[in-house]
């Protein structure tokens, strides 16, 4: 059937959970590429057709016509399914930004292996945008992302970060499994990329 | 007798508070927040806001270098974070906004106007970034005639490619003042006619479009 590959492409994006990324699916996207080429060729096929047995192409209702209409329509299905997958991923990718970090190393390692090169290149470079509002407003907006109750907040350290972090009202040797009372918005990068966890209750 | 009169001295409490410019914040904010497109920057009240936040970031320095009661201090300080948390989310939200309707707001000369110079720097660049992304992983590859990132192809008459915000989707607001049907854009006049002060109401973003730019209601 016509443009069910594309609806399998956008099937396995809803599919996904909400705000994750699966593997850009590389293998079905080219396959509704490629069906959009073949409809096109179709279409031509048809039009030539019509041209050749001489019928008006704009106004002829005939067979060929509603041929050519269907691959249009296709085609068009088609592009809306390709550019809905990768606009939504797009969206995703935007969020980590936000949620995760401004360079792509920061990211998780299973997450840059999903994205496709020229994704992992529109991240950078819409970062980079992000970057420079900031630095034009002069106000970081990556950190206070829930609103603060308390200006100080305990956390425990989760991974080996290093000696000599520089916080901004103190260095703190941040030790493995050490735990510490730090202002909110030194913490937060760090809770943000795993490195640390806050401490309830 | 008595009661009557600190109940005048709250409103006038209640009016002072109101009308201070983190309070006005937390309405563009909130606002911003509940509206399904994007709003006129405050581009004064958060130039005044961040004039606040540089005052309030010396007055605790000058406070922790004096010695004064940590205490105070730091009540100093959680206010200050809280005021900086709204200006960041309001920034925030607007360019995830921005964001989400990258192309529609960048064609369209009434949301562009809207923005800050730097939110429209960032929208500019933003656009070219995606635009150039979507080409190369999904345009380049389609025959000539469907290339469009705005349109369908080329015989579409309208850009039907591009995301819109969705002005009739629900929100639920209240009046400042009594709204009567002046204040309501005449084409909606069939829909609704009046609003009562202070009455929560949930109503179709687009009838209250027109109060809303106006500031006679606000978003909850």
């Amino acid at each position: 059937m016509y443009a069910r590959k594309g609806y399998e492409l956008v099937k396995d994006l809803a599919n996904g959970e909400k705000g994750q990324l699966q593997p850009f699916n590389e293998d079905l996207f080219n396959q509704v590429v490629d069906q959009c080429t073949q409809h096109y060729l179709e279409l031509q096929a048809l039009i030539r057709k019509m041209h050749e047995e001489s019928v008006d192409v704009r106004e002829t209702r005939n067979a060929d016509h509603y041929g050519a209409l269907i691959h249009h329509l296709s085609l068009i299905r088609n592009k809306r399914c390709l550019m809905a997958y990768v606009h939504n991923r797009a969206e995703i990718i935007q969020s980590f930004a936000w949620k995760v970090g401004l360079e792509l190393l920061e990211l998780p390692e299973e997450v840059q292996e999903k994205l496709s090169p020229s994704e992992k290149n529109y991240f950078g470079k819409h970062s980079a945008a992000l970057q420079s509002y900031m630095a034009e407003v002069g106000i970081d907006l990556n950190v206070d992302m829930v609103p603060p109750k308390d200006p100080y907040i305990k956390v425990r350290v989760l991974d080996d970060m290093g000696e000599g972090i520089l916080l901004s009202d103190k260095t703190a040797n941040l030790a493995r499994h050490s735990m510490h009372f730090l202002k909110r918005t030194d913490a937060e990068q760090y809770i943000a990329r795993g490195l640390m966890e806050e401490l309830t209750g | 007798m008595a009661t009557e009169e600190s109940a005048s001295v709250m409103d006038d409490y209640e009016t002072l508070i109101s009308t201070t410019d983190v309070e006005l914040l937390k309405r563009a904010w909130r606002n911003e927040k509940a509206a399904p497109e994007i709003l006129q920057f405050e581009s004064s009240l958060v130039q005044r806001i961040k004039e606040q936040i540089e005052l309030a970031e010396q007055n605790v320095e000058i406070s922790e270098a004096n010695n004064i009661d940590p205490l105070t201090v730091s009540l100093y300080q959680m206010d200050l974070d809280r005021t900086q948390f709204l200006l960041r989310s309001y920034l925030r939200v607007r360019l995830q906004k921005i964001e989400k309707y990258l192309f529609y707001v960048l064609k369209t000369d009434e949301y562009l106007n809207r923005l800050s110079k730097q939110e429209q720097m960032f929208a500019r660049r933003c656009t070219d970034d995606l635009g150039s992304h979507l080409d190369e992983t999904v345009l380049a590859k389609l025959p000539d005639n469907y290339q469009s990132i705005l349109k369908q192809s080329i015989t579409s008459e309208e850009d039907d490619m591009v995301p819109v915000p969705r002005l009739d989707t629900f929100v639920i607001c209240k009046a400042k003042q009594y709204l009567s049907g002046l204040d309501f854009e005449p084409e909606y006049s069939m829909e609704i006619t009046e609003m009562e002060r202070d009455l929560l109401t949930f109503v179709c973003y687009k009838f209250i479009k027109k109060p809303l730019e106006n500031g006679k209601i606000d978003l909850v």
